[in-house]
């Protein structure tokens, strides 16, 4: 007697048809062996299946929609609260800007000024910033290098202060080089 | 609720808050700069001359306890006395200073408005030349130890001047006077000629009542004078006068500097124009006088700051030192690398190059140094905020 063999995968699968079915049933009816495989086979598969079953939540795929699309509707904050009470707010939660539910038409030609704001703010800051700290260095034009004329300052001095004016006690010139 | 449109665009609510911010804060910067600076010490100084007229009405108390308002008299006609009357001889004036004790020697003769005068240090080493000093208007602020029309004046509203009777000095009949502070303790003693009220001698003591200063005529002669030391007027010794009418008017030929008769509107002018000049020193020295004159290293500004008995001489030139002074000895005081020569102190800070003359305390001296720009790294936020007030100024439609 020969036994179904790969035959079975095909049966349980139902991927066989007319005189195949037949002798495949008449088959299992006449021997143990087989019917006991093709259970172990339906057996295996239906654990398979639920490993990957999803639960089909409506409200779970309303909210994927929801999200994948740019017009869906997003449930408000106490719609969800609400679900989560119920115990159907099991799916993931939705941690976008409450903005982007409504964005419409209208909001990519206002993101793109509130760039240009930025940036120009961004541009205005670090440009006055560095032209203080430009204008802020010792630069700018050359110092005259000085040499104070002493016995002149010391005889101004004594006059105004009705002294007599103090000798020179250096040996510095009076004289006045420029850089 | 208003502000939720705003929250919802953070940009126009950043750019609104720049808007505002960046000129808010230059017009702070440029508020608080030379000017703000300027107004504030204006504003000190008001407050200081309030105070001092607090004190002077305790010294007005003080002066009719001690039934004294004959001291202040004779220093007055001790000033005129020094300018009117014909005088010659050797002055001996010792004086304490950062670096040390001075002490120099002068050989001075005075008639008809000109002085004559020559110094040396007491080991001779070194003297000036001799120079003429013309007191062509009579309204010459000289005078002997420091007793000029002018300082009396200061010293009049800072100190009880008091009579203490007679005495004698370098041989000749004195009537002394002697300068009291608030608290009554002694600030300086005078000997006045009796006979022709020129002054013979004056100490100065400081606040513990160390003597810091003396100067007195070790030989002096009045009245038929031989011919001045040195060199004449007409033989080449050096000329100095000062023209004492007219804001900045011009000086006789030969002079140096021009007096300038509004000396604080001058700081506030020349402040807003990047100047650092205060108008009041520590020690409760207030500005009294000021004068301009041209170098070849361009403008140099004499700042006179006193109460009558302490003179601080502070001229102001922009630049920098040339180089490392020779015969400048390198003194570090609190806040300032200085250099020092007798009792001349210099120093650069802030773009311009500080030279100080002062017959003063030395703590007053070093207090004075420490309040005047010096040179310091500004660091990163010290030059942002300098560029800003440079920003500012430029920005300023009223500069």
């Amino acid at each position: 007697m020969t036994h179904l063999g790969e035959q079975i995968s095909a049966l349980i699968d139902g991927e066989l048809t007319g005189s195949e079915l037949d002798r495949a049933n008449a088959h299992l009816a006449a021997c143990e062996r087989c019917r006991a495989e093709a259970a172990e086979m339906r057996q295996l598969k239906r654990a398979l299946r639920a490993l990957f079953e999803v639960d089909g939540d409506d409200d779970l795929t309303g909210r994927l929609l929801a999200m994948a699309g740019p017009g869906g509707p997003v449930p408000s904050r106490q719609d969800r609260r609400e679900q989560y009470r119920r115990g159907r707010g099991k799916g993931p939660r939705d941690k976008r800007p409450r903005d982007r539910g409504r964005r419409d038409d209208g909001d990519a030609p206002r993101s793109r000024a509130r760039y240009v704001v930025w940036s120009a703010v961004s541009l205005f800051v670090v440009g006055i910033g560095a032209a203080a700290f430009s204008m802020g260095g010792g630069g700018g034009a050359p110092a005259p290098k000085i040499t104070p004329q002493l016995e002149m300052f010391s005889v101004e001095h004594a006059i105004v202060s009705g002294t007599v004016p103090e000798p020179d006690q250096t040996t510095a010139g009076a004289s006045v080089t420029r850089p | 609720m208003l502000a939720m449109p705003a929250l919802r665009r953070p940009g126009l609510l950043i750019s609104a808050v720049v808007a505002i911010t960046v000129p808010g804060v230059l017009a702070i910067v440029a508020w608080l700069g030379p000017d703000h600076t300027a107004a504030r010490a204006t504003a000190f100084a008001g407050a200081g001359a309030r105070e001092a007229a607090t004190g002077s009405g305790e010294l007005y108390d003080y002066a009719e306890t001690a039934q004294d308002g004959m001291g202040i008299q004779l220093l007055g006609e001790s000033a005129a006395a020094g300018l009117a009357v014909s005088y010659q001889g050797v002055e001996l004036l010792a004086q304490s200073g950062v670096a040390g004790q001075d002490t120099i020697v002068s050989d001075v003769w005075h008639s008809g408005g000109v002085t004559v005068t020559q110094t040396s240090d007491a080991a001779m080493l070194t003297g000036t030349q001799p120079y003429v000093s013309y007191d062509v208007d009579n309204h010459s602020p000289e005078g002997v130890f420091g007793v000029t029309k002018t300082l009396v004046s200061l010293l009049g509203q800072h100190y009880v001047a008091v009579y203490q009777g007679t005495g004698s000095a370098v041989g000749r009949p004195a009537l002394i006077v002697e300068l009291h502070r608030a608290d009554g303790s002694l600030a300086a003693r005078f000997w006045l000629d009796k006979q022709t009220m020129v002054p013979l001698r004056r100490e100065v003591f400081d606040t513990s009542a160390r003597l810091i200063s003396e100067e007195a005529f070790v030989q002096v002669q009045f009245g038929a004078l031989t011919k001045p030391p040195g060199p004449t007027a007409a033989s080449g010794a050096k000329a100095s006068a000062k023209a004492s009418a007219g804001g900045g008017a011009a000086t006789p030929s030969g002079s140096d500097w021009s007096a300038v008769t509004a000396p604080a509107q001058l700081l506030a002018g020349l402040n807003k124009q990047g100047w650092r000049l205060p108008v009041s020193l520590p020690g409760g020295l207030p500005l009294y006088s000021a004068a301009r004159s041209t170098t070849a290293g361009g403008q140099v500004l004499d700042l006179g700051y006193s109460d009558g008995l302490s003179v601080v001489s502070l001229f102001v030139q922009r630049g920098t030192l040339a180089q490392r002074p020779a015969g400048w000895q390198q003194v570090s005081l609190p806040g300032h690398q200085v250099y020092v020569a007798g009792h001349s102190i210099m120093w650069a800070g802030g773009g311009f190059v500080y030279t100080m003359l002062a017959d003063a305390p030395p703590l007053v001296v070093t207090q004075v140094v420490a309040s005047l720009p010096q040179n310091t790294a500004p660091g990163f936020f010290g030059r942002i905020m300098r560029g800003f007030r440079r920003l500012a100024a430029v920005a300023d439609p009223f500069h």
